[in-house]
């Protein structure tokens, strides 16, 4: 599966606009990004990295995440049920698997699979009007995270996964 | 900023014609998503280049220059849209009341518009500086926060008829501790101010801008000023500084924060040569009462996809008092979609199944029940 296209974020470059989460909200009804604010002000997308070895397709109970052909991490609703564990939720460190209260099944990107399929790129990349966002395979993306787009992951990480006292 | 983003390439032409007023993110996006479906679509802007705020207020650090000429490029080249620039389109108001209406060389109205076109958008944003209400805030020395930034944008097109205020050796006090206000004591800093100070009558942690963005401003040498706000202007022909009352921190009030108690009894002056409110712009949308629009404030929410006039829309900034790109570009493609199913509805003379009012609720803006009110970021 390496060597596949995804989306990066480089934090360092974003400005909170939510431009991503808004396009994402008007194609797929509800926002697969969110734009959330920490308490300091830190203004973060979170959103799924669709990782090589994802936690989240591990720990979902009825496997209802499941590795798709071009290395993304696609969610089968009809098989989610949103279910109890949420470990789902618990699992991804990205925090980019969402509970909505509006639909049974949980909500995640699928790199806008239809979209994709017609050979169009993601929305949210295509309207970031700070060239914060990248659709971009893992060697692109290795020299995209620069030492400043990492200090701001970071940041954004920290309070993803807060340190346990 | 691909506005056309949801196809490749353009379709046929429908036949139909829109005309938008406004070339910032909400009008753009509008522009985007109707010229994807074929329409004929002509953005008029008073300014002489499109991206509004994004070009004109936000500073190139934030968003790079070529993100939105690209988009509007393509709009141009592909999709067939029409620029017409530094074209205001007018109301009743008299001309050159906001900030950025130097550059309008035509005037079109909109009864011109509505007659040439199928339908109007009017994406016309927030321009209008938000007043402080103090006695002498209309001294010269005396700026808004676009007041002070849209020069140092605009200069570049016509150094003629704008300058960037000169801030060189200058003591600069910046009121409020929004995004617009730190992208003020930055570029103040970077001009070459002897000082720069921000005042804010909450503290740092309150700050809507984050607190982040505090140090990175004290990173770069301004300073910040924590619980005052200012109750007069000073000076006679010019600012020479202002009168600011000691605040403290009381209940939290409806967004989340603790509020502001000034404590009219501990006054303080301090010296400025300049001084910048950097505490928002109000919207001021071209015929405002008769399109129903005069009621429109800062973070009311509601929605309103087209106006007393039939077949005339209204989105972003103009419809919703100032927010965000990202809101404004919902907006303008939400109203968009509106205005095309209208138009649809009507060529087949089924006007009266167009619903025009669907509520907007803060959920919908923000990420529903997981989002705490402070993660809610809007101010």
């Amino acid at each position: 599966m390496a060597g596949h296209k995804t989306i990066y974020i480089d934090y360092s470059r974003c400005i909170g606009c939510e431009t991503c989460e808004a396009v994402c909200r008007f194609t797929h009804g509800l926002p697969r990004v969110n734009m959330t604010r920490a308490k300091d002000g830190v203004m973060m997308p979170l959103y799924c990295r669709h990782c090589e070895t994802p936690y989240c397709v591990r720990a979902c109970p009825r496997g209802a995440l499941l590795k798709g052909r071009e290395g993304e991490v696609l969610l089968e609703p009809a098989l989610c049920e949103g279910c109890e564990t949420k470990n789902c939720l618990l699992a991804c460190p990205y925090g980019g698997i969402f509970m909505t209260m509006m639909t049974e099944a949980m909500v995640k990107c699928d790199l806008c699979l239809s979209r994709r399929a017609v050979g169009l790129g993601p929305a949210c990349v295509e309207m970031c009007p700070c060239g914060a966002m990248f659709y971009a395979d893992p060697d692109e993306i290795a020299e995209l995270h620069t030492d400043f787009a990492q200090a701001a992951e970071k940041r954004v990480l920290a309070h993803i996964r807060p340190k346990v006292k | 900023m691909n506005f056309a983003f949801l196809r490749d390439a353009p379709p046929r032409s429908n036949g139909r014609s829109v005309a938008v007023i406004g070339a910032g993110p909400s009008g753009l996006a509008a522009t985007g998503f109707l010229a994807g479906l074929g329409y004929k679509v002509r953005v008029f802007d008073k300014l002489p280049k499109a991206g509004g705020l994004m070009v004109f207020g936000i500073p190139a650090e934030r968003i790079p220059e070529q993100s939105i000429a690209a988009g509007v490029k393509r709009l141009e080249q592909d999709f067939g849209v029409e620029f017409k620039l530094r074209t205001k389109i007018c109301g009743s108001d008299a001309m050159h009341e906001d900030t950025g209406d130097h550059f309008s060389s035509d005037l079109t109205s909109l009864g011109e518009l509505t007659r040439d076109h199928d339908a109007v958008i009017i994406c016309t944003g927030s321009w209008r500086p938000r007043k402080m209400n103090i006695p002498g805030e209309d001294l010269p020395g005396v700026y808004s926060g676009l007041e002070f930034l849209f020069p140092i944008r605009a200069a570049g097109y016509d150094s003629q008829k704008l300058k960037a205020v000169d801030v060189t050796d200058k003591t600069v006090l910046v009121i409020g501790a929004g995004f617009s206000a730190v992208d003020v004591a930055l570029a103040a800093q970077a001009h070459g101010a002897a000082q720069v100070k921000m005042l804010y009558r909450r503290t740092r942690h309150e700050a809507p801008c984050g607190i982040h963005d505090v140090c990175t401003m004290e990173d770069a040498g301004c300073e910040m000023a924590e619980l005052v706000t200012p109750v007069r202007v000073l000076g006679t022909d010019r600012v020479t500084g202002v009168e600011v009352v000691q605040c403290q921190l009381g209940e939290p009030d409806a967004s989340g924060r603790r509020c502001s108690l000034p404590d009219s009894c501990a006054k303080a002056e301090m010296d400025a040569d300049i001084v910048v409110a950097a505490i928002g712009e109000i919207a001021a949308p071209p015929f405002a009462e008769e399109l129903g629009l005069d009621k429109v404030r800062k973070n009311e929410v509601h929605w309103l996809h087209m106006t007393k006039l039939p077949g005339v829309f209204v989105a972003g900034d103009a419809l919703t008092g100032p927010s965000k790109i990202g809101k404004a570009v919902y907006s303008g493609l939400k109203a968009a979609k509106s205005l095309a199913a209208w138009l649809s509805l009507k060529a087949e003379d089924r006007e009266d199944e167009y619903s025009d009012d669907e509520v907007i609720t803060p959920q919908d803006w923000h990420s529903g029940p997981l989002e705490t009110p402070a993660a809610k970021g809007s101010e």
